[in-house]
Formats: C-alpha cells, sequence, structure tokens
C-alpha cells in the first residue's frame, strides 16, 4: 500500500467526525443559533457510547445512547439560550465545558480502556478499482454519514422544512408574523445540532479511535465550527471542507512516513492551513458569502 | 499597685491563649504527616507516564504508613493554572512536590525557591536548585535492547516509531533503538511521524497506520499515554512496543516488550533524605543500572540467539561497562556524530539533537 492508497482509504473515515459535527452545526446556525459547545457535546457523545460498548450494548445503541446524551445537554443550552436568552456565545462555551467536564466524570473509570471498532464493508465491484479501491471500503457509519450530508442537502433545496428554518434564521420577526413557531424550530434545530455532535463523539470513541482517553476529542468540535463557516452554511463545501481536512491530515503524517524532507511542525499545520486556504477561495466572493450568511445568527429572538 | 484592667486583663488572656494555639500547632506539626502531592498533565490510566509515577508512590505509602499523605492531582494543563495549583497544593502543607511535566519548571520552581522546607522533584527538565531536582529515565538503555527484538523479527527490515515531540528524551530513544537494530542487520531503516502533540489519541493512530502502510512492521509508541498505536498494531498484525507501562493487554499477539519505569527507588530515597533533612537537589538521570529503567513482558516469538545477546547486553548496560552511544556513530547526514571509542557523557545525551544514520526521516528544524 503506497501513500496514496493510504489518504484514500482513511479520508472518509477520518472525515465522519468533522462531517457529523459539522452538518449538526449548519443545521443549528442555519436556524439563526448559534452554539460553541459543539467540543463538549462530542465528548459527551464519545464517553456515553464508550460506555455502551464496553459493556456489550453493541454500536448501534451506543449511537443511539450518544445521540440522546448529547441531545439533552444541547436542550439544557437551548433552555438558558433561547428560553432566557442569554448571550449564545457566553451559555455554548460553558455547555462545552459542562460536557467536557461531565465526559471526564463518566470516563473516569474507564481511562484508557479499548473495545473493538466496526467490520468494513466494501461496496462491491468499486472495491476492486486499484488505488482508489479503499476509499469504497468503509464501516457502515460512513456511509449512513454519506446518506445523512445528501439529505440535508436535500432538505434545504427542496423542502418546506429547509425554507422554514431558513426563515428563521434569516428574519426571525417576519417568520413570526407569518405564524411559525421560531422557538420551537430553533430548539429543534438546537437538539439535531446536539444529535449529531453525539454521533460524531460516538464515531471517534467506538469506531474511529476505538478507545476512551479523556480530551480524545482533542480539538475535533472546534474544526467542526469553523469548518460551517468557512463553508459558508452550505452542505456541499461542508463535505468538502471535511473531507480536505481528513484527506491532508493524513497526508501530512503519510508524508513524514515516507521520509519527505519538510518538517513536521509545518506538515501538522497543513491541514489548517490548507483547509483555510481552500475554502478561503471557494467563499472569496463577497456578495456570495452575504447571500449565505446566516442574518440573525446569535441574535435572541423576543416574541413582542 | 497593679492596676488591672479589663484592657490589660484580655491582652494577657489573648497572650496565653495565643501561646497555646501557637504550641499546640507545634506540637500537631510533629506528628503531622508528611504532605507528598503529585502533579500530572493526564488523567490517569491504567497505563502510561502518569500511571507510572503514581504506581512510583504506592510503596512509599506501604512503607511509611499514616506518616506520609499522598495527594495526586491529575490533568492538570501545562500553563498558569498548573501555577496556580501548585501554589494551592503547597500553602495546603503539601511539603513533597513532585511535579511531573516539562512544562511545569518555572512554576514548581518558584515554589521551591521561595520556600527552603518544600522539596521538589521536577520531570524531565533541566533546572537544578538545593531543594529542587530536575528527573529523567533513560530510555534509551532499554529501546536499544528493543531495537534488537525488533530487527530479528522484521520481514521488511523497516522499523517505525509514532513520537510526540522531537525533543532529546525521544530523540536518543529513537536512535538508540535504531542503533541496537543495526547490531542484528546493519541495513535496517526506521522512519519516524511526529504527532506534534502529547495526547491526540486519533491522530497517533493514523500515524501508526501510515508507518504500516509504509511496510513498517515493528512500531515504537514514543511516548503515548494511551495503547492508540499499540492496538491499532495489534489489529494490523505488526510488532510494538511502548514506554513507561505495560500495555500486553491491549496486544495479547504482537506486544513486543515495554521499556518499564519504576520510579519508586528514586522516590523512596528522596523522601527519605528530605524527613531526614538531608535533601540535596540534583540532577537524576536514572537508568537499568538505577532499577528505574527495565524491559519487561519480551515477547516469546523473539528468536532465543537473539534473546541470549540482548541479556548480555542488558547485563553490560547494568553494570556500567556498555552505553548504547559510544562512537563511531554517524549521524543521519552523514557526518561524525561521536569519534570511535568515545562514549557520550549524561550531559550530551540530554541535549542530543540529531539522529543516526538509519533514521530514515529528517529530523524536524
Amino acid at each position: 500500500m503506497n501513500a496514496i492508497e493510504f489518504i484514500l482509504a482513511g479520508m472518509l473515515a477520518a472525515a465522519t467526525p468533522f462531517l457529523l459535527a459539522a452538518l449538526g452545526e449548519m443545521v443549528t446556525e442555519r436556524a439563526g443559533v448559534l452554539n460553541l459547545g459543539v467540543e463538549g457535546l462530542m465528548a459527551l457523545g464519545a464517553v456515553i457510547a464508550f460506555i455502551v460498548v464496553y459493556h456489550g450494548g453493541g454500536h448501534f445503541f451506543a449511537f443511539i445512547a450518544a445521540g440522546i446524551s448529547a441531545t439533552l445537554l444541547s436542550l439544557v443550552f437551548a433552555f438558558v439560550a433561547l428560553g432566557f436568552r442569554a448571550n449564545q456565545v457566553a451559555t455554548g462555551l460553558a455547555i462545552g465545558i459542562l460536557g467536557q467536564g461531565l465526559s471526564a466524570l463518566f470516563g473516569k473509570t474507564y481511562e484508557s480502556l479499548t473495545v473493538k471498532g466496526l467490520p468494513k464493508i466494501a461496496i462491491p465491484g468499486l472495491s476492486d478499482i486499484p488505488v482508489v479501491g479503499g476509499l469504497f471500503e468503509r464501516d457502515i457509519v460512513v456511509w449512513l454519514s454519506l446518506l445523512a450530508t445528501l439529505a440535508i442537502w436535500a432538505t434545504f433545496a427542496f423542502t418546506k422544512t429547509g425554507l422554514v428554518i431558513r426563515a428563521v434564521g434569516e428574519n426571525p420577526k417576519a417568520a413570526h408574523a407569518i405564524g411559525y413557531p421560531v422557538i420551537a424550530v430553533r430548539v429543534a434545530a438546537i437538539a439535531f445540532g446536539g444529535m449529531m455532535a453525539g454521533f460524531a463523539g460516538a464515531y471517534a470513541s467506538v469506531i474511529y479511535t476505538p478507545l476512551w482517553a479523556d480530551g480524545m476529542i482533542a480539538g475535533r468540535g472546534w474544526i467542526a465550527i469553523a469548518l460551517v463557516v468557512f463553508g459558508t452554511w452550505l452542505t456541499g463545501r461542508i463535505f468538502l471542507g471535511a473531507c480536505l481536512f481528513g484527506a491532508v491530515s493524513l497526508m501530512s503524517l503519510a508524508a513524514q512516513a515516507t521520509g519527505l524532507d519538510l518538517p513536521s511542525q509545518l506538515l501538522s499545520s497543513l491541514p489548517y492551513i490548507v483547509t483555510i486556504i481552500v475554502l478561503g477561495i471557494i467563499s472569496a466572493d463577497r456578495r456570495l458569502l452575504k447571500l449565505n450568511g446566516v442574518a440573525s445568527l446569535g441574535e435572541p429572538f423576543e416574541r413582542r | 499597685m497593679t492596676n488591672i484592667t479589663r484592657r490589660t486583663l484580655m491582652k494577657a488572656a489573648a497572650a496565653t491563649g495565643l501561646a497555646g494555639a501557637l504550641g499546640s500547632r507545634m506540637a500537631f506539626a510533629a506528628d503531622e504527616p508528611l504532605g507528598i502531592a503529585l502533579v500530572i498533565p493526564s488523567p490517569i490510566g491504567d497505563v502510561g507516564w502518569g500511571h507510572a509515577l503514581a504506581a512510583g508512590l504506592e510503596p512509599i505509602k506501604a512503607a511509611y504508613g499514616d506518616k506520609v499523605k499522598v495527594t495526586i492531582l491529575e490533568n492538570i494543563p501545562e500553563g498558569p493554572d498548573a501555577d496556580r495549583i501548585m501554589n494551592k497544593t503547597v500553602a495546603d502543607g503539601n511539603k513533597f512536590l513532585i511535579a511531573g511535566s516539562f512544562g511545569y519548571q518555572n512554576g514548581a520552581l518558584q515554589i521551591a525557591r521561595r520556600d527552603p522546607s518544600v522539596t521538589v522533584l521536577h520531570a524531565s527538565g533541566f533546572q537544578v536548585a538545593p531543594n529542587f531536582s530536575p528527573f529523567a529515565a533513560k530510555y534509551f538503555q532499554g529501546t536499544y535492547l528493543l531495537g534488537m527484538a525488533a530487527a530479528a523479527l522484521s520481514k521488511t527490515g523497516k522499523l517505525g516509531s509514532v513520537s510526540a515531540f522531537a525533543i532529546p528524551e525521544l530523540i536518543t530513544s529513537i536512535n538508540a533503538f535504531t542503533l541496537g537494530a543495526q547490531t542484528v542487520n546493519p541495513n535496517i531503516e526506521v522512519s519516524v511521524v511526529w504527532v506534534n502533540s502529547w495526547f491526540d489519541p486519533a491522530t497517533e493512530q493514523e500515524a501508526a497506520k501510515a508507518l504500516i502502510a509504509q511496510n513498517c512492521d515493528v512500531i515504537f509508541s514514543n511516548a503515548q499515554d494511551t495503547p492508540s498505536v499499540i492496538s491499532a498494531c495489534e489489529e494490523a498484525g505488526v510488532y510494538s512496543f511502548n514506554l513507561n507501562s505495560s500495555m500486553k493487554k491491549y496486544a495479547e499477539k504482537t506486544y513486543l516488550g515495554c521499556v518499564a519505569t519504576d520510579w519508586s527507588p528514586f522516590f523512596k530515597a528522596s523522601v527519605e533524605d528530605h524527613l531526614a533533612g538531608t535533601f540535596k537537589g540534583a540532577n537524576a538521570f536514572l537508568g537499568v543500572a538505577d532499577k528505574v529503567v527495565e524491559v519487561t513482558d519480551w515477547n516469546p516469538a523473539i528468536p532465543a540467539e537473539t534473546m541470549t545477546k540482548i541479556k548480555e547486553l542488558e547485563a553490560k548496560i547494568a553494570d556500567g561497562s556498555f552505553s548504547p552511544f559510544t562512537g563511531p556513530l554517524t549521524k543521519a547526514d552523514g557526518s561524525e556524530g561521536v569519534a570511535a571509542g568515545v562514549t557520550m557523557a549524561d550531559a550530551e545525551i540530554v541535549a542530543m539533537d540529531w539522529h543516526v544514520k538509519g533514521v530514515a526521516t529528517p529530523l524536524p528544524k
């Protein structure tokens, strides 16, 4: 297996935690709510999923439990940020720290234990192609998250639900005036974002790196939030950004393993640099950025 | 005539009260157990650096019983917060502080300077004060032996190392690993992936996979606190080993061995000196001879002939008649590292910033 095959084979799995968390955050932000607690929500999902798998509950229930626990924590955020109209930035940060603290607490007795991951499912035909074949041999969650990406894209592109979420995020007063339940839509969007972050954490702790260690999310939640902004709140671009970030981070490791004469510090920062440059170029069009940006992002809505 | 007023009475009462309080406090201090505080940057797991340090305190607890009180503060990130926490723990009465990470150095040194009655042991640092000793393990003595085993088992002639940061401690481990391997197979090649993080299990695991993809069939997990690398290697069916504490249970088949550290002899001696009032700060660079470093859990697949050679060299390292860093050594760029017949001194080893020939990956500058 050469370096290219290694990168292609690992790219989608490396991208999945970012993709799931970023898509969830995108939906939340599209509804006009900025939830900065993704890192903590992922950590909570990760530890809950790990505990379930460790005690023989299986991967399916691990994801369910991770999704539910992270959703519950995100509803705490919704309660404070929407119910009391608290500052969303501060509340999100607090929830993030709470999530990380809870994950450390629940994970105390599971520190540095390991579990088994999931088998890979090859797409017949495609996985036999030389070089790129590895791309088509992944675990089921990768395939499901690709389907989820398509579904979310379709929701915003074709359905009324997508339009309602956008209306609530763009101009909550107008949405309220024509009879849409602004707060309910926002709560649902926050819950969806929480669930996705929980899934992302679960993927990290029971499939991608099947072990639990406090702090193992290692900043991935923050990168997911950054991907949403750089991806200008568009599903396709966020998918592209996540894959790019995954591929370049693997590339920096493969480059070192092959003995490429480049400073490893530069290689380690490459994923960030490349993602910023590429998504920066894509979103260089200010008009497009304004068009896609969420007008009422982070502003509390008050019914009058 | 003495005029006893209410005020003088109160003064007298206060004075006797104060003296009484002081007296009882001093009496209390004599019986007070010695407070030992260990501060570490990572959570204590079943394995890893933090676990090894914490385990090093167990024999002290057993030996001194009620006379010592051990407090462990885990998961303390390096930085201002660590300084605050160390200050607090000393203010709480802990007179023996073990600062378990390089980045605690300045804060811990300030504490030692401010209060001479406090003894501080500091991991992997270079500063020394009368009541402040840096300590480090000669991991390279163990990685040299494991290099021999690795080369004997490798089919591809390519070895790999997932390493945290390019600091001398880790560089010397890789160099000794390479030199040991070369005694068995002179053409062996070692690839290194620097993950530039002390703690990122997902990236560490990917780094191991990247090395395996390059046909490396023995992987050295250099300073990872979780079994990230070890378990990925077991899954891929390649041999692996790590530092500090055994991770055999994560890789029953392919675990090559562990460069284990047992800090208890050093901790115990330091506590004894502290209690006797004879503690003297010094650079403690400890290895096989000090019973701090020992290779454990040798894989039975290692050929008997290699194992005999390993055991011979281990004995020579222990009695001081052999050092892995004895010339002639060539640097990775082809220039002379150490002249023939010359052995590197400890001070040179702790400052080593070059790779020996045979390490394929250039060292980050």
